[in-house]
């Protein structure tokens, strides 16, 4: 027998690659070095010595009342169950196993504790492999034996002699009790190189024998993954499960030596077929929002790329694959499909193929246009949770991109002239605040014009949604600019090719068009909704992002809010809205001095008297009614004629707005007064006034959280000068 | 519903073939070209959409296209669908497309079953190039696809059947959106197809899969439809047209359809009428075409009280050809061909998502 079986080996050898058989050689040698050495360190111990029982045993030894054997191999069965077996020890058990030396019995017996301790080393398996060319091995323990390897796949060490011998494996494909593991183990061997017409006639010849087996169609469906060329099919929704798991007889002794050792290897207990799976069993007639699944293009395949190595986005699972593959990445067939994977996502931003993009958008842009424009067929967007799906993963993507698609963007301006304003609305609001900056010329007509006929027409609630929206749009455009025009510094000028030049002035008008557009928005939204507290806490937003534009962001822009919004808010009932505006008051001053300094610097750029004047106008009628009470003055904002204030019988009106008598503070003022003089029964507000009660006040105020309203009294008035009571109590910094 | 979609289409954006890439110049860049081609919405879509075009001359097709390919054109009613560009399509790699679709079909009506390509299957697909109805060199070369069904009892030589026809071509598109294409881009905007709609749904699920295209239907609206009366009445003094006829549907519950036949002689005379004489002898203008119809319909409304112009017109037919508001079109004469299918690539391209 042993005389047998070392002449097969030779004929094995001599009909391998030389490369391999040499290398499996040196394999061996080193292993016996390493023996050597071993036994040299530990001649004691039994668990090597069974070992080196194992390698010598002579072929043909009765193992029928073998002491010996059976003590050895109780010795290493323990040992592989509880701690699993060390790399050299697995090569040397599974030789003996496959060699069949001592029978049929004891070779199920061993694959049955073959439980790795760390790896296995591919040569053990290629080995083995040939073992099983001699034929001698019984079917049962063939299929044993193969989905031990299945088992502990991704074990093994490295996989590249394992593919050199693709094609021996593969001839075992046409027996009918292996195919089924023999198609699993091809299926994780495979490799482009591997794919070849007449493997796939192969395969097919067997589909015609057998039927549609899932292993067959499954191997074959990576087939198309390489070469779609060459082989074509269409998986039924049943088929997609992928392969079955053969881990059963080792599942649990292998996770209990892993959690042992806390290795990390990742032995696949569940190495399923990742296939797209179908989530709209339920057809719709026209479904232009689902996303193309993933495949694998005809086209480059055909072309230079033939000899190239390539990985398909298909086979993209992990990150760590990404980076490896980064140079070979193919991209797929339909790139609609890339929405759905952001790990392909990844990878189109980092290429940035125009191509790729320009496919993308004309999916993305026909989807959209079928779906709310042109709504043939079905009668429009009948189901609108498909819609909100579709938009919702838009929106994901876009964000993740971190920019607006062309496509979307085009699309969102045809579409707001028909947009009901109610239709997936927060979609639609969020799509269009990613929408890039909007030149000037045309922002009026693409986007306010549409805009302001739905703003003005709408809910409450809706205004409060669509000032949202620009203020995300400005802020998006802001950080954009702030993050882009550092590379190209201050002065921003295309490429001379281009006859259009924009430059950092066309930037600034464009954003302050919007701004603009929001301040009659808000003036007119405001008067509609009667000053409504939440459409001006969302206009305050706004302007909180307005203020800070050059200190923030780096935009030589202050743009200052209109009367319409800046009364309102001033004269607020609630006292969060007059601390916000204190707040806005306190940063435009910020930004404004320091822009004032830097103009006198470098005189780089110009901040127009007009808006010093604005600014210093709001700034002097907030003091003053505020603090100073005094309102109604002439020379100041808002004049009433006096005789008309008398008419009025409101006993002194020009206090009636300081931050003792306004609407917004009076409960405070009533709460301050009431811990002052608890045992007072009749109310004084204007003991308040006086300069040491005034200051309590005040720090009152600060405690109760107005913020804004303390960095607003600190910057801008003068707190020393209080000594008068309510003459000369503030002053005004700035006068520009 | 389709007026307002074309007047509202902007699809051409000369933007789209810029780099998308995230830096100031160029990202400003492309939004500024866009304003200039694609959004400005109001003044340049109007020219967009064409106010007068060339009167159809007569010419001979048979003399630039292989007059059988013509014979397949003819006479028969097409389904139109509009496609957006075919990435990487080569017109030289049509054999190969033809072993893909035909196993593709296959495994397709058989899931599960995987096909090898090249096989000899119970399909047999044809591409085919017609060349010579490209009117300008940017226009791409018309492709013809018939499938041949094999019957399953024939004889080995028996003639296979053709069960589905279509062909995507390109007559006259608009310049500035061609060349606005990159290379890899191919642009046959125009699909036609006849046969089983099975059949169609697999074709064009090949054609997305191949070349990362989309389809979608491609209905003939009223103001084309008027086109293509007052261009075929043109006609009548070289072919008679032997009659014209329209069929209105009226908005009243039950809608009520009108279908109006006039006369060629008294069709022409009324067209011949309307044509301004100082326009040059061989453009019509959209004033003429709507003058054109709304004399048939004040002689409509003497007669029967009733006003067409409330309603829409769903089809026009006269022995030159016919056409339906859902998309359907057929051409008897080979003569007037290209004037045809300029006007429906027209319209095939304002379809377009960029």
């Amino acid at each position: 027998m042993a005389k047998a079986s070392n002449l097969t080996r030779t004929d094995l050898d001599s009909s391998f690659e030389s490369q391999l058989s040499v290398s499996s050689r040196t394999s061996n040698r080193s292993l016996r070095v390493a023996e050597k050495e071993r036994r040299k360190n530990q001649t004691g111990d039994p668990f090597v010595l069974a070992l080196k029982y194992f390698s010598e045993v002579e072929a043909g030894t009765p193992c029928s009342g073998n002491d010996v054997l059976e003590r050895n191999l109780v010795l290493v069965e323990r040992v592989g169950l509880s701690r699993g077996l060390p790399p050299e020890a697995i090569s040397v058990m599974l030789d003996y196993a496959m060699s069949l030396r001592m029978g049929g019995g004891t070779c199920v017996r061993v694959l049955k504790f073959l439980i790795p301790a760390t790896v296995v080393p591919q040569e053990a398996v290629v080995r083995a492999v040939s073992w099983l060319c001699v034929g001698k091995i019984a079917i049962s323990t063939q299929v044993l034996f193969l989905r031990w390897v299945l088992t502990v796949f991704d074990m093994i060490d490295s996989k590249d002699h394992l593919r050199a011998i693709y094609g021996f494996i593969f001839s075992f494909v046409t027996e009918e009790n292996l195919s089924p593991y023999i198609c699993h183990l091809l299926y994780l061997l495979t490799r482009r190189e591997s794919v070849r017409p007449f493997r796939v006639r192969k395969l097919l010849d067997l589909q015609t024998k057998m039927g549609r087996q899932p292993f067959l169609l499954h191997l074959l469906s990576l087939y198309k993954v390489f070469y779609p060329e060459l082989v074509t099919l269409a998986l039924p929704s049943r088929m997609r499960s992928g392969f079955k798991n053969h881990n059963s007889t080792w599942k649990v002794a292998l996770s209990a030596v892993q959690k042992r050792n806390k290795v990390q290897v990742s032995s696949d207990i569940s190495l399923t077929l990742r296939l797209k799976d179908k989530t709209n069993s339920r057809k719709r007639k026209l479904n232009h929002l689902e996303l193309p699944s993933l495949s694998s293009s005809i086209q480059s395949n055909s072309s230079s790329s033939r000899s190239r190595k390539v990985f398909s986005l298909e086979q993209l699972h992990s990150f760590p694959q990404l980076l490896d593959n980064l140079h070979c990445i193919e991209l797929p067939s339909q790139m609609g499909s890339l929405l759905g994977s952001s790990l392909a996502l990844c990878y189109l931003d980092y290429v940035q193929d125009d191509s790729a993009f320009l496919r993308l958008n004309f999916w993305l842009g026909h989807a959209l246009h079928e779906e709310f424009l042109f709504c043939s067929g079905d009668g429009g967007s009948g189901s609108s949770s498909e819609a909100l799906h579709f938009l919702n993963r838009l929106l994901s993507t876009q964000h993740f991109l971190q920019e607006g698609f062309s496509s979307t963007e085009g699309f969102l301006y045809k579409f707001l002239n028909v947009w009901d304003g109610s239709l997936l609305r927060p979609q639609i609001l969020g799509l269009l605040s990613d929408i890039p900056v909007v030149p000037s010329s045309c922002i009026s007509q693409l986007l306010f014009e549409p805009l302001m006929q739905l703003f003005f027409t709408s809910t409450l609630f809706f205004k409060c949604s669509v000032i949202d929206c620009l203020n995300n749009m400005l802020l998006e455009w802001l950080t954009w600019h702030s993050v882009y025009a550092l590379e190209d510094g201050l002065d921003i000028s295309l490429n001379s090719h281009t006859p259009m030049n924009m430059t950092l002035s066309g930037f600034m008008d464009s954003v302050m068009e919007l701004v603009r557009f929001v301040g009659r928005l808000a003036t007119v939204g405001l008067q509609l909704e009667g000053c409504h507290c939440l459409l001006l806490s969302f206009i305050l937003d706004f302007y909180e992002t307005v203020c800070d534009m050059f200190l923030k962001y780096g935009l030589p822009l202050v743009v200052m809010p209109p009367a319409g919004v800046f009364y309102p808010a001033l004269f607020a009932t609630d006292p969060v809205s007059v601390d916000r505006l204190s707040y806005i008051m306190y940063r435009y001053k910020k930004n404004l001095t320091s822009a004032k300094c830097q103009q006198q610097e470098t005189k780089a750029f110009h901040i127009s008297r007009q808006t010093c004047q604005e600014f210093n106008h709001y700034l002097l009628f907030m003091v003053s009614c505020l603090w100073n009470s005094k309102m109604f003055l002439p020379g100041m904002a808002i004049e009433v004629d006096q005789e008309l204030l008398a008419l009025s019988k409101v006993p002194e009106p020009w206090t009636s707005f300081d931050l003792i008598h306004h609407p917004a503070f009076l409960g405070c003022a009533l709460d301050f007064h009431h811990k002052c003089w608890p045992e007072r029964k009749d109310i004084d507000f204007n003991s308040i006034k006086a300069a040491k009660q005034w200051n309590w006040y005040m720090e009152f105020l600060f405690s109760q959280g107005f913020q804004g309203l303390q960095q607003f009294v600190q910057s801008s008035i003068n707190r020393r000068s209080v000594a008068g009571i309510s003459g000369q109590r503030g002053s005004q910094p700035t006068s520009r | 519903m389709e007026e307002r979609n074309s007047t509202e289409e902007t699809p051409r954006n000369n933007a789209l073939a810029q780099r998308r890439s995230k830096s100031y110049r160029q990202s400003m860049r492309s939004c500024v070209e866009a304003t200039h081609l694609a959004y400005t919405s109001g003044l340049l879509t109007a020219l967009r959409i064409p106010r007068s075009r060339k009167a159809p001359k007569s010419c001979d097709i048979t003399k630039q296209v292989d007059p059988d390919q013509v014979a397949l054109l003819v006479k028969k009613e097409w389904q139109l669908s509009y496609v957006t560009p075919l990435y990487q399509f080569r017109h030289t790699q049509l054999k190969s497309y033809s072993k893909q679709l035909s196993a593709f079909i296959v495994s397709e009506k058989q899931q599960g079953l995987a096909i090898e390509v090249g096989q000899e299957l119970g399909f047999k697909v044809n591409f085919s190039v017609v060349l010579g109805l490209a009117e300008t060199d940017k226009d791409a070369e018309t492709v013809f696809i018939q499938i041949l069904s094999k019957q399953a009892f024939s004889a080995k030589d028996d003639a296979q059947k053709v069960v589905w026809s279509g062909w995507l071509t390109c007559v006259n598109g608009d310049l500035d959106y061609l060349r606005s294409l990159p290379l890899e881009f191919v642009s046959l905007p125009l699909f036609c197809t006849r046969g089983p709609e099975s059949l169609t749904v697999l074709v064009k699920s090949w054609f997305e899969k191949t070349f990362d295209c989309c389809f979608g239907p491609l209905g003939i609206n009223s103001t084309n439809l008027q086109w293509l009366a007052s261009l075929w009445t043109g006609c009548h003094p070289t072919i008679n047209i032997q009659y014209l006829k329209l069929v209105w549907t009226l908005p009243t519950l039950p809608p009520m359809d009108v279908t109006y036949t006039v006369h060629p002689q008294d069709a022409w005379e009324l067209w011949d009428s309307m044509r301004q004489v100082d326009t040059t002898e061989d453009s019509i203008s959209i004033d003429e075409v709507t003058g054109f119809i709304k004399g048939l319909q004040s002689h409509f409304f003497r007669h029967f009280r009733i006003d067409l112009s409330a309603g829409s017109l769903m089809q026009i037919s006269t022995a030159l050809g016919s056409s339906h508001h859902s998309g359907k079109i057929k051409i008897a004469s080979p003569n007037y061909i290209p004037t045809i299918l300029q006007l429906l690539t027209e319209c095939a391209l304002l379809k377009m998502p960029i």
